[in-house]
């Protein structure tokens, strides 16, 4: 909380009260990952409800027009692109938990680049639509999925990004050989967001699953 | 781990320096710091840049050639103008510092009363920031409410077009029902939170200052749908209406939209910091009322959220990418958008609700030195309304598109809500039942809202049966439902909670005399300009409409002519502020109304870490009428506070 408080009228702290501030910091950012995937997840289940609910109301019959098709290959390889960094972070996060900082970081940054893969990938599709937005009710609900996949790859990309960045800040500011893993606060707390980043990359490729069901495979 | 009363001797003061990796470029030196003027700028930069980029990209398009309404222009110069709004202030420094791996822990604070036009991480300053924002949406919300009733003072001399009334009624609707989801949560929730926990801080303090400033920023996205010629379609913004409408409308879906962020990012940080920051002895069973409350309401706002900002977003694409989300004749539908927007709306009402719930479940024990009765049952009755809330939504939908054979279903859900609502309610009468009361002013409004939730709660169930809502629906007694519901409760709760707790915030106390001449004017003007609604509603008149039956003009004008007289009394309130805060200040004694809460045993005023040491709960937080009570909390300076003690201290 160094950051909230003008230097040199801060309040004196016991060793009790930082450990304390500690526990709660690291629970916060345990149940934040946690409160935002939940939130999340009724962001996109707004999209499934459109899906369906378009889908078995299928007004005028213009659900889905004969033969239209999202880019099949384009999604596949957005899924995969996704499916991968969402693999890497939870492999980075499991080495990094058994002491393997070097493969965190090289899953990390691979994973970032498999992560922007997937973004440029996302959005380089939309140029080859073979139908207009409104054309039909799958049409519609796929742009609405296509805007929300994009945002949720560069939100996760991001905060993997970031992790990534805050573990060099640390060997620059802690020092030693692996100062991610030392019992320093500035590590735990970085231990508890690669966790909540790896476990909310479990979460969207979990969602790809189901998004890639819903519109290149029904 | 646990602090335990006995504290250890060792302090540690936090080093004089922090430590030196060179100047972060999140501090500026003063001529280059941010600020609201650098916000305004960076905004209207930001409104250009977007709309010059949506002219390049789409004045070539047929849509937008043909119609001469380039709706991406638009949707990207409010977006980029958002944008630029959140660069300015400074709230992006962060997010981006990050990227490049930098320490956000130097970005510059201020100590003077510029605090309060800066993104600041202090949440007092945040609760007093979202006061002030709070209450100029009140403000201009109610002057489009005069507005309305003065065009309804006749049914044949108009004002104002048909056109530009129901303009008017739309924008005073979405104005005041987006102040209303923050008008507590965001002043009283920032501010009294962590102080009624016992917490030094908030979970995510950047979060926490980004939902304030976001928070203004979809102020001003709602209000530019004036100037882009207004939406015709009430708060609601039913679809085929809104797909007709004209680039007002994309004001509109993406003020909700931007508004919705702000609200998830406050719920969020609010729920965190509750569960993780509660001090040492706070178990759940200990929690103040209000936490209890705007824990409920923080859970609704990050979960109801999304939807309606999925349903913004789909608007705004129907209108800019021309998808056919709520256009049935491509495949669309327009009950598509009635499901989104009250799957978030009906969880609406009880995030507006709840916390004024918690308010004054947090004010009646002290003016009637009893404990809350039935504590735990008012707690359990908040999470209970608040899951509930979810399954109502549909009740909305009993006139549109529900199968008839799913009605009797949310029939059942509507009238199951009000048991736990009525939890709430009998927890204040059973607290009010054989008291000492101290009308007080804070006391007073606390009490106008059991009774004019009465109303409303009683009409509401009315309004949950089948035959009755299909009987009254889109009309004026629906409208006086929820004007007693909201108004009559959260704002009271809101003034209430205000008087109660400005001396607190401030250092100051509010007027009493002028505060009793406020409350007075209100609450009679209120139930003066309500009341008739009903009856109007019976007799037949619809919402949304200029004009009426002639033979309703009596009641017509009896209600605007209150309602005027009701526009008097938040001048009254104003004038108080004004008078109480600048003019005449006095002093505010350090609990001046002689609470055991946490929140009024730390120093006055407020130190920027809260507390000097994190106190330990040691017991009950509403044991009022125990004169040998155990102290509430161990502050860690040799002494607890008890009621005693507090009582003592409230009298120096």
């Amino acid at each position: 909380m160094t950051d909230m408080i003008e230097k040199g009228k801060g309040p004196t702290s016991t060793p009790e009260e930082r450990e304390f501030e500690l526990r709660a910091q690291i629970g916060s950012i345990w149940s934040g990952g946690r409160l935002f995937i939940g939130m999340y997840t009724f962001l996109l289940a707004s999209e499934v409800f459109s899906y369906f609910y378009l889908r078995s109301s299928n007004n005028g019959m213009l659900w889905r027009l004969p033969h239209q098709h999202a880019p099949i290959a384009y999604g596949w390889a957005v899924f995969i692109a996704m499916s991968l960094t969402a693999l890497l972070a939870m492999y980075g996060q499991r080495q990094l938990k058994k002491g393997s900082v070097v493969d965190f970081q090289v899953a990390g940054w691979t994973g970032v680049t498999t992560g922007l893969i997937a973004l440029i990938v996302q959005i380089w599709q939309l140029t080859k639509l073979s139908f207009f937005p409104g054309s039909s009710g799958y049409a519609s609900t796929y742009m609405g999925f296509v805007v929300m996949n994009i945002a949720s790859i560069v939100i996760g990309t991001y905060w993997l990004e970031t992790t990534l960045a805050r573990s060099l800040r640390l060997r620059k500011e802690l020092g030693g050989e692996n100062p991610e893993l030392s019992m320093d606060p500035m590590a735990q707390l970085f231990r508890a967001n690669v966790a909540s980043m790896a476990y909310f990359w479990g979460f969207l490729a979990i969602g790809g699953v189901l998004f890639t069901a819903m519109f290149y495979v029904m | 781990m646990t602090i335990s009363a006995e504290r250890p001797i060792e302090v540690v003061t936090p080093s004089a320096t922090p430590p030196a990796y060179g100047r972060s470029w999140t501090q500026r030196p003063g001529w280059m710091s941010q600020h609201l003027g650098t916000a305004i700028v960076a905004a209207i930069l930001g409104y250009a840049i977007g709309h010059w980029f949506g002219n390049y990209l789409a004045s070539g398009y047929s849509f937008v050639a043909n119609s001469g309404q380039n709706s991406i222009a638009d949707a990207l110069a409010l977006t980029f103008g958002v944008v630029g709004w959140l660069l300015g202030i400074g709230a992006l420094n962060y997010p981006l510092a990050k990227l490049i791996g930098r320490d956000g822990a130097k970005e510059e604070t201020v100590d003077n009363w510029t605090k309060y036009f800066r993104y600041s991480l202090d949440h007092k300053v945040v609760g007093l920031q979202y006061v002030v924002g709070v209450l100029l949406f009140m403000f201009t919300g109610g002057l489009l409410a005069m507005a309305i009733r003065t065009e309804l003072l006749n049914p044949t001399t108009h004002v104002f077009s048909a056109d530009t009334y129901i303009k008017i009624v739309s924008e005073h609707g979405t104005v005041m029902m987006m102040m209303a989801t923050s008008i507590i949560v965001g002043p009283l929730g920032n501010y009294l939170v962590p102080l009624m926990i016992g917490a030094r801080r908030m979970a995510f303090p950047r979060i926490e200052a980004l939902s304030f400033w976001i928070f203004v920023a979809g102020y001003m996205v709602i209000f530019s749908a004036l100037p882009y010629g207004g939406f015709p379609t009430g708060w609601t913004g039913y679809a085929p209406l809104q797909t007709q409408a004209g680039p007002g409308m994309i004001s509109y879906l993406l003020g909700f939209a931007v508004i919705g962020i702000g609200m998830m990012a406050a719920g969020f940080n609010i729920a965190v910091s509750i569960i993780n920051y509660r001090a040492p002895g706070m178990t759940w069973s200990r929690l103040p009322i209000f936490v209890w409350s705007i824990l409920a309401t923080a859970a609704l706002l990050t979960l109801a959220t999304p939807v309606l900002f999925a349903g913004g977003l789909f608007g705004v694409l129907d209108k800019t990418v021309q998808t056919a989300f709520y256009v049935t004749e491509h495949g669309g539908s327009s009950y598509l958008w009635q499901n989104l927007f009250w799957f978030f709306g009906h969880p609406e009402v009880y995030i507006m609700a709840l916390p004024g719930f918690g308010i004054v479940g947090e004010i009646l024990p002290v003016f009637t030195r009893k404990p809350l009765f039935a504590y735990k049952v008012a707690a359990a009755g908040m999470i209970g309304v608040a899951l509930l809330s979810f399954f109502v939504w549909q009740h909305h939908l009993f006139q549109s598109g529900i199968n008839p054979d799913m009605r009797p279903l949310f029939m059942l859900t509507t009238e199951l809500i009000s048991i736990p609502t009525g939890f709430i309610f009998l927890v204040g009468m059973g607290t009010l039942y054989k008291a000492k009361i101290r009308f007080e002013v804070p006391m007073l409004f606390a009490m106008a809202l059991f009774f004019n939730f009465l109303i409303g709660g009683v009409t509401g169930v009315f309004l949950s049966d089948v035959p009755v809502n299909v009987t009254v629906h889109g009309g004026f007694f629906v409208l006086s439902h929820f004007h007693y519901t909201i108004m009559g409760g959260l704002l009271f709760a809101f003034m209430a909670g205000l008087y109660y707790w400005l001396p607190k915030m401030t250092g100051r106390m509010m007027n009493s005399r002028i505060g009793k001449w406020h409350f007075w004017t209100m609450f009679i003007f209120f139930n003066l300009t309500f009341f008739p609604m009903f009856i109007i509603g019976l007799l037949g008149q619809p919402r949304r409409v200029y004009t009426y039956a002639p033979r309703l003009q009596g009641l017509n004008d009896f209600s605007s002519i209150s309602a005027f007289l009701l526009g008097v009394s938040f001048l009254i309130f104003f004038a108080n502020l004004m008078w109480s805060m600048w003019i005449s200040p006095v002093k505010a004694p350090a609990n001046p109304w002689d609470s055991l809460g946490l929140e009024w045993q730390t120093a006055n005023p407020v130190p920027s870490y809260n507390f000097e040491r994190i106190p330990v709960i040691m017991t009950d937080p509403y044991r009022y009428s125990e004169a040998d009570a155990p102290a509430f909390a161990d502050m860690g300076d040799g002494a607890g506070r008890s009621s005693s003690t507090t009582a003592g201290s409230s009298q120096a």
